[in-house]
């Protein structure tokens, strides 16, 4: 999978990659063309280019990467020369401008390497290039056919020149064509010239490949760095077992928050090879702990620092997501039918004892409850006994009690009536996860609805609901019960 | 040496023919071949194509633009490659064009060129600053005005006008159309604050109130005032038009009470495309105009032979436009002569 089909499946993904400081096309497309990383050596080679230019942003020669970026906003993506001239084309000035002020930029960034301690990126040497494609040594990007290729192109340009200053002086002496056929003859010459040229070029085509290639990585890379410093990201360590984050965040929502002043409530969470229930009042961030971990699952896998003050991550090799907020009428499904889909997909990648990670919001929320935390409990057993790395988060009680359960702290303090309401509530609700082995989850929501100031008599006429004998509630608890 | 000295003034001028056939590319090469001896590093590029070797529409013979050894110039990749002269290549812009992408040349020869351009005019505009880094002094800019074109010559410091036979055959007539376009090239420019304010705006009508706050008025364009006069004035008398201001705007302006408050703004003197006797007649009333983006007219040039044959006597009409517009006017074909 490339980062570029990535991207609509994960909504925080495309924000981190519209908010990288990439200078030049030629690092955008190589971003989007990555591939997901699903080995461990090449997602830590990866990580370590990110180190090293994290390491050099906050240490003395700082000021270099930004020269370096400098230098790559002047990078053109020329792949269309590359690939004409491992044809053996000829090419034409404008492709050989081209390349000559890209082996110029190259080697520029080439030079400024060599101030680190060490080459962050290994890019080919061009100048054998440069030396071809500029004779007269100006090393200024501009190109054509110099009088120096040839002598004779010299002496023809040199003719002709006299020539229309004696056709000014008197247009006589232009009759009988004399300089159409010293145009055409330097024209010849310049082609002779130009072929000459490539010729000698040629060889150098896998170099100058490599160079574009690496000059983009190393775009790649510094817009990474800038991203984990900017962000507060952190490398994570790979995990063989346990996946487990310190002090995870949501980049975007953390950011937005920011903007109005607030903070964002980190939280830590471990999740091992089976099921993971996640329950909790409404508001409590339960999708956002969803989102937020899939999103890191991707980041890590493309190379990138993940949201977190420390994490340690298995590998997948897939994630699985099911998320309730994308648009499935336009399938002609109900939401029911389209969640379904989902999970069946995600069933049978489990029994087929898949690397995956499966995180699921809400399961079977739609349908009726009975029925509903039946299905909740049937595809938790079968994610148990396939130990597949799974997060379901839910309203229902009665969930089976082998599965381990993980409880948003929600509004658990006491508080004065009046104190909160929905504009504040937010800052009064506790985020981070605790282990629970409660049977039933937090009822909650008549609560939260009458802080966000829902009509009164729907909380009224609820809460009197709640107490008659046959009502959900109370069948809920003797079922829970018995 | 006429007006050669007052364009060595400004960083970028156009050249701009009132119709087709009124020889601006015959004043742009006079242009040219004068600042050929200038120590100023000269740029030439076009608002779109230009430099066709015969005129499509009309047929003529269309001289070709003549560059000067040293000079700079921006033209399309496809025209590029069809250039006699020996040119060093020095940017290849990332944005392409209907022809393919913009080659910015040096000539290292003199010969004749094809030049075209960027269309639209914040693409004219990034071109000329762009120059700087060439260390061009001065920008020539081939204009079009009769066509249609999203591309203005008033993004230019300074302009140059072509008129002549091919726009009417009749001195007095002549004149008078081109002392119209000089009316307007001449309208005044709003105050800086509010040209800043203006200048993003791409679309729509909007109105400035005494607080000079800008409102939408949500009315798509001029073209369909009918439907939406009742907004019009609904927030102040002052109102920013995008698009083209057309004979029926002026004349439904005319008739309101308060036209002596009104003033309307667009964004530059091209965006008129009302006839003479109802922009006049409008500002008889005592309605106003202001543009956004003023420049400044340095000459007129005239061509008193039309495409169709009829010729006029050029030292006749030659007077004659200058009693008018107050401005220098060359007969561009008799100073080469000299």
């Amino acid at each position: 999978m490339k980062l570029r089909t990535a991207i609509p499946q994960v909504k925080g993904l495309q924000h981190l990659v519209e908010s990288m400081q990439l200078q030049s096309g030629l690092g955008k497309r190589y971003l989007l063309d990555m591939p997901m990383l699903y080995q461990a050596e090449e997602i830590n080679r990866e990580l370590d280019l990110v180190t090293r230019a994290y390491s050099i942003l906050s240490g003395k020669k700082a000021g270099l990467i930004s020269k370096i970026q400098t230098k790559l906003m002047q990078v053109r993506d020329i792949k269309g020369s590359v690939k004409n001239m491992k044809a053996n084309l000829v090419l034409d000035d404008i492709e050989l401008f081209e390349i000559k002020s890209f082996a110029l930029v190259s080697d520029e960034i080439l030079k400024l390497q060599n101030e680190f301690e060490s080459t962050l990126m290994e890019i080919p040497d061009l100048n054998p290039m440069i030396s071809i494609l500029d004779p007269e040594n100006n090393r200024i990007p501009s190109f054509y056919i110099y009088d120096s290729y040839s002598d004779e192109l010299a002496t023809v340009r040199k003719e002709i020149k006299e020539l229309k200053a004696a056709i000014k002086a008197d247009p006589e002496t232009g009759d009988g064509q004399p300089l159409d056929d010293l145009l055409c003859q330097a024209e010849a010459i310049e082609a002779d010239v130009r072929a000459q040229v490539c010729e000698r070029l040629y060889p150098y085509a896998t170099d100058l490949e490599k160079a574009l290639n690496q000059i983009a990585h190393l775009d790649v890379i510094v817009a990474k760095a800038l991203l984990a410093e900017n962000l507060g990201f952190t490398r994570a360590r790979l995990s063989d077992s346990t996946t487990e984050y310190k002090g995870m965040f949501h980049p975007q929502i953390k950011e937005t928050l920011a903007l109005s002043k607030r903070k964002f409530q980190a939280i830590d969470i471990a999740l091992n090879q089976s099921v993971c229930f996640i329950t909790g009042a409404n508001m409590a961030g339960k999708t956002v702990i969803l989102k937020t971990l899939a999103l890191c699952q991707y980041l890590l896998q493309f190379g990138f620092f993940v949201p977190a003050q420390s994490a340690r991550i298995a590998l997948v090799d897939r994630i699985l997501v099911s998320v309730g907020d994308d648009q499935s009428e336009q399938n002609g499904l109900s939401s029911f039918a389209s969640e379904m889909v989902k999970i069946n997909e995600m069933v049978e990648a489990s029994i087929k004892k898949e690397n995956v990670l499966i995180l699921v919001d809400e399961l079977a929320r739609t349908t009726n409850p009975t029925e509903g935390r039946a299905i909740v409990n049937a595809v938790a057993e079968i994610f148990n006994e396939n130990q597949t790395q799974s997060v379901i988060t839910t309203h229902y009680s009665g969930l089976d009690s082998r599965c381990r359960k993980l409880r948003v702290k929600g509004l658990d303090k006491d508080f004065k009536s009046g104190e909160i309401n929905k504009n504040n509530i937010n800052d009064y609700m506790d985020y981070s996860l605790i282990e629970d082995d409660a049977s039933s989850v937090p009822h909650e929501a008549l609560r939260i609805a009458g802080i966000l100031g829902i009509n009164q008599q729907i909380i009224a006429k609820a809460n009197k609901n709640l107490l008659k004998p046959d009502s959900i509630f109370c069948r809920e608890n003797q079922s829970c019960e018995a | 040496m006429p007006f050669i000295k007052e364009i060595e003034k400004y960083k970028s001028l156009s050249i701009v023919g009132l119709e087709k056939n009124t020889g601006k590319t015959e004043c742009l090469n006079y242009v040219l071949s004068r600042l050929s001896g200038s120590t100023k590093q000269i740029a030439l590029t076009s608002i779109g194509v230009d430099g066709e070797n015969t005129d499509i529409v009309t047929q003529t013979h269309k001289p070709e633009i003549e560059v000067y050894e040293g000079m700079i110039f921006v033209t399309s990749e496809l025209h590029y490659h069809k250039k006699n002269l020996i040119a060093e290549v020095l940017d290849v812009s990332t944005q392409t064009t209907s022809l393919g992408r913009l080659v910015t040349a040096r000539a290292k020869s003199s010969d004749k060129v094809m030049i075209s351009g960027p269309a639209n005019n914040a693409a004219i505009k990034d071109l000329i600053s762009q120059m700087r880094n060439f260390d061009v002094d001065l920008t020539l800019v081939d204009g079009a005005l009769s066509r249609k074109s999203l591309g203005s010559p008033a993004v230019t410091d300074a302009m140059i006008l072509a008129t002549g036979a091919a726009l009417s055959a009749n001195i007095p007539q002549l004149v008078y159309k081109t002392n119209y376009i000089y009316d307007l090239i001449n309208l005044e420019a709003v105050e800086d604050e509010l040209k800043e304010c203006l200048l993003p705006i791409q679309k729509g009508i909007w109105a400035i109130s005494d607080r000079d706050e800008l409102v939408d008025l949500e009315i798509e364009s001029v073209l369909l005032i009918e439907k939406a006069k009742d907004k019009l004035f609904t927030k102040g008398n002052r109102i920013f038009v995008n698009g083209a201001i057309t004979d029926k705007f002026l004349n439904f302006l005319r008739v309101q009470k308060q036209i002596k408050e009104i003033e309307i703004i667009v964004r530059d003197f091209t965006r008129i495309f009302a006839s003479p006797e109802t922009y006049y007649a409008f500002i008889k009333r005592g309605g106003r105009i202001k543009v956004l983006q003023k420049t400044k007219l340095i000459a007129v040039c005239i061509n008193p032979v039309s495409p169709d044959g009829y010729c006029l006597n050029s030292d006749e009409l030659k007077q004659a436009m200058e009693e008018k517009l107050k401005l220098p006017v060359y007969d561009v074909r008799k100073l080469n002569k000299n």
